[in-house]
């Protein structure tokens, strides 16, 4: 059996708002392993980046980890001190963000970025950290390396900045890069290309990916697990084939019907009802219960856990073997 | 770079040139009555009789149309001659010359803890942001930041040489200013507290320095409050930037993020305001120096105003003009030097 190498449990991080309590996170599971990609998945503000934010522990100062565990190399990341954490930043974790063009400070050349985050975490002097910053820029596709190494960032175009920011985060070998939404700002194509540079490097390093997205297609093509996000929780958690052939929460089983489809006539694409909820007032019980087709009293009462129903595929629902009924329903309309 | 500064330098007699324009018909348009205050002695002004006065008149040229004399006064000037201050009673030029390093001490040294206190203390609040500190801080920027300077340096008065008797008012005390001009004393640099410490005058120095203290509190006291606060706002705008994120991401300390990544980007529009600033600290001499009695181009251009001593308005006011030109390139400079996404062409 693999070991992961890094296990997150009941992960909850809370922001103390002048408002209120943000419950940002409030229970989310997932493991990685070496090599793999995990995928999570989920709408805007479902918690999916400030789950990314507290692995690393960067959350803003409002932001608190009130429970859980996050282990990493047998530590837990939530309880050592900051400057061992800062010791794993970067070097055995590291991210690159959404926003190529405000995740690189403008006032610093590439080159002088990747070699401070090298010379960090590396025995080198500058003139070798240049040498391997030029060859890590060859590596991510950048062109004349030589010269881009002296250039600001706001001389590259979008698609350059996150090649640039990906050598940036592989500089020390990272275990683990968590890439938040990475190619979400990028042009079509450039995500392609972007998504393919990973996936090459990622066979290279042997490094394991945490992918995180709203993007079912980008999963679908990338990852090998997904971890699908709701209101702060993790209401499904399997393999990605799994997932998209047998999805058993109604939140994902809406998710993959909104996709449009090119084997059946559809006049009307599916949508889920209502909205995200408020993280400020969160409704009772199931969170998903007031936008849900398959709810019932005890959904707003009960709050459901995330259970292991068969080998390997965990869901967060009373009620999923009622998904099934709709799913065995619908395979047979279409017949 | 080098071509644009060139060219703002070429653009500088063209600009002096308006502005001289502009306050030699300000200054002339009072007629030419009163222009007479600065030919006559205003007690024999009412002895006179219409006639003599005339006569007066013509022979300073008063009667001729402005535009002669404008061109007299600007032939005059570009040959190097300022013409005669009545307030000086000496030629401008060496009124100006005598007058400015005062003021240029006064001015230099209150930049000092304008943009280091204010700077640093802005950062300070920012990264403390809403706790004691920060509350504390912010306080004194209200307050000195609400005081009128004239207000501010009264009260500076009051307190520092009435009750307590520290910080006198003037440049120096009799026995320093009597050291400073004998022979003996070599002006190296004509700033008294350099000389003083150049020709080992420890006592001098200090003497200069105390009665420097005070003013400068008044003079500095309003913009490090201002500096401060734009400082602390643009902090807080840069700390929430992702860049900032990813600093954190790569395993910097925190120290770092803020000294390095976090600040550079945030001096940005701290140094076009305090660029701006510095300008506005030598208008600010003009009160201060009138506070604390001092000599200096402040109280010189002051009392110049009112006792229509043109020839000193118009050398004084374009003395000033050639500050805020320069001082505006220098900022435009400093801009491209911190900022990588401006270059001039």
């Amino acid at each position: 059996m693999k070991q992961p190498i890094l296990t997150v449990k009941n992960l909850r991080t809370y922001f103390y708002t002048e408002d209120g309590i943000v419950k940002a996170v409030d229970g989310v599971d997932f493991e990685v392993f070496q090599g793999e990609t995990l995928g999570i998945v989920g709408e805007s503000g479902c918690g999916k980046s400030v789950t990314s934010l507290s692995i690393l522990r960067i959350l803003d100062e409002k932001g608190k980890i009130v429970e859980g565990s996050i282990i990493f190399d047998g530590n837990d990341l939530t309880k050592i001190s900051e400057e061992s954490m800062r010791k794993i930043r970067g070097k055995d974790i590291a991210m690159i963000f959404q926003e190529p063009m405000v995740a690189l400070n403008p006032v610093f050349t590439i080159g002088e970025q990747i070699v401070e985050a090298i010379v960090l975490h590396q025995k080198v002097d500058e003139t070798t950290a240049k040498k391997m910053a030029v060859d890590l820029l060859r590596k991510v596709g950048i062109p004349e390396p030589e010269k881009r190494i002296n250039e600001y960032p706001h001389e590259l175009s979008g698609g350059m900045r996150q090649r640039a920011m990906i050598a940036m985060a592989l500089s020390c070998k990272p275990k683990i890069l968590i890439a938040d939404e990475p190619t979400t700002a990028l042009d079509v194509t450039i995500q392609a290309q972007i998504m393919e540079l990973m996936k090459q490097l990622q066979k290279e390093y042997g490094m394991a990916i945490i992918l995180i997205t709203h993007d079912m297609g980008v999963i679908a093509e990338n990852a090998d697990r997904v971890v699908v996000m709701y209101a702060g929780k993790a209401v499904e958690y399997t393999d990605v084939k799994t997932l998209f052939n047998d999805p058993k929460h109604p939140y994902t089983w809406g998710l993959l019907h909104a996709i449009p489809r090119l084997d059946v006539e559809q006049t009307r694409l599916y949508n889920i009802p209502g909205i995200v909820p408020n993280p400020l007032k969160f409704p009772s019980g199931c969170k998903f219960h007031p936008r849900c087709e398959f709810a019932q009293e005890k959904c707003s009462l009960e709050e459901p856990e995330l259970i292991e129903v068969v080998n390997g595929h965990f869901v967060r629902c009373f009620f999923w073997e009622k998904v099934e009924q709709a799913k065995k329903k619908e395979a047979g309309d279409e017949q | 770079m080098v071509a644009y500064v060139i060219r703002r330098f070429l653009l500088l007699p063209l600009i002096l040139f308006g502005i001289s324009l502009i306050v030699f018909g300000m200054i002339q348009s009072l007629g030419s009555d009163r222009l007479l205050a600065a030919y006559v002695n205003p007690g024999l002004l009412d002895k006179l009789t219409p006639n003599q006065l005339e006569k007066i008149k013509e022979k300073y040229g008063l009667k001729d149309p402005m535009v002669v004399r404008y061109v007299k006064w600007l032939k005059n000037t570009l040959s190097g001659d300022l013409g005669w201050s009545v307030v000086g009673k000496e030629p401008v030029k060496d009124a100006i010359l005598n007058r400015l390093p005062w003021t240029v001490e006064l001015a230099l040294y209150s930049i000092i803890p304008v943009v280091f206190v204010g700077v640093w203390l802005g950062i300070i609040a920012a990264v403390n942001r809403d706790k004691f500190v920060d509350h504390f801080v912010r306080i004194f920027a209200v307050v000195g930041w609400s005081f009128p300077d004239f207000v501010f340096g009264l009260l500076v008065l009051m307190i520092f040489y009435s009750v307590l008797g520290w910080f006198p008012p003037g440049n120096l005390s009799f026995w320093a200013d009597t050291v400073v001009k004998s022979p003996e004393f070599r002006r190296f640099t004509s700033l008294v507290t350099l000389d003083a410490l150049l020709n080992g005058r420890f006592d001098v120095f200090v003497d200069a320095l105390l009665h420097l203290i005070a003013p400068i509190l008044t003079l500095s006291w309003l913009w490090w409050a201002y500096l401060l606060r734009i400082t602390r706002s643009s902090m807080l705008e840069v700390l929430t930037k992702e860049y900032i994120r990813t600093a954190r991401a790569k395993g910097l300390a925190e120290n770092v993020v803020i000294n390095k990544h976090a600040r550079k980007n945030a001096m940005i529009p701290v140094i076009t305001v305090g660029g701006g600033m510095v300008i506005q600290l030598f208008a600010g001499t003009v009160i201060v120096e009138m506070v604390f009695n001092r000599t200096g181009m402040g109280s010189f251009t002051a009392t110049a105003a009112t006792q229509l001593d043109y020839a000193s308005i118009m050398a004084s006011t374009l003395f000033y003009s050639l500050i805020l030109v320069i001082g505006n390139l220098v900022i435009d400079i400093l801009y491209a030097a911190v900022d990588p996404r401006i270059r001039f062409s």
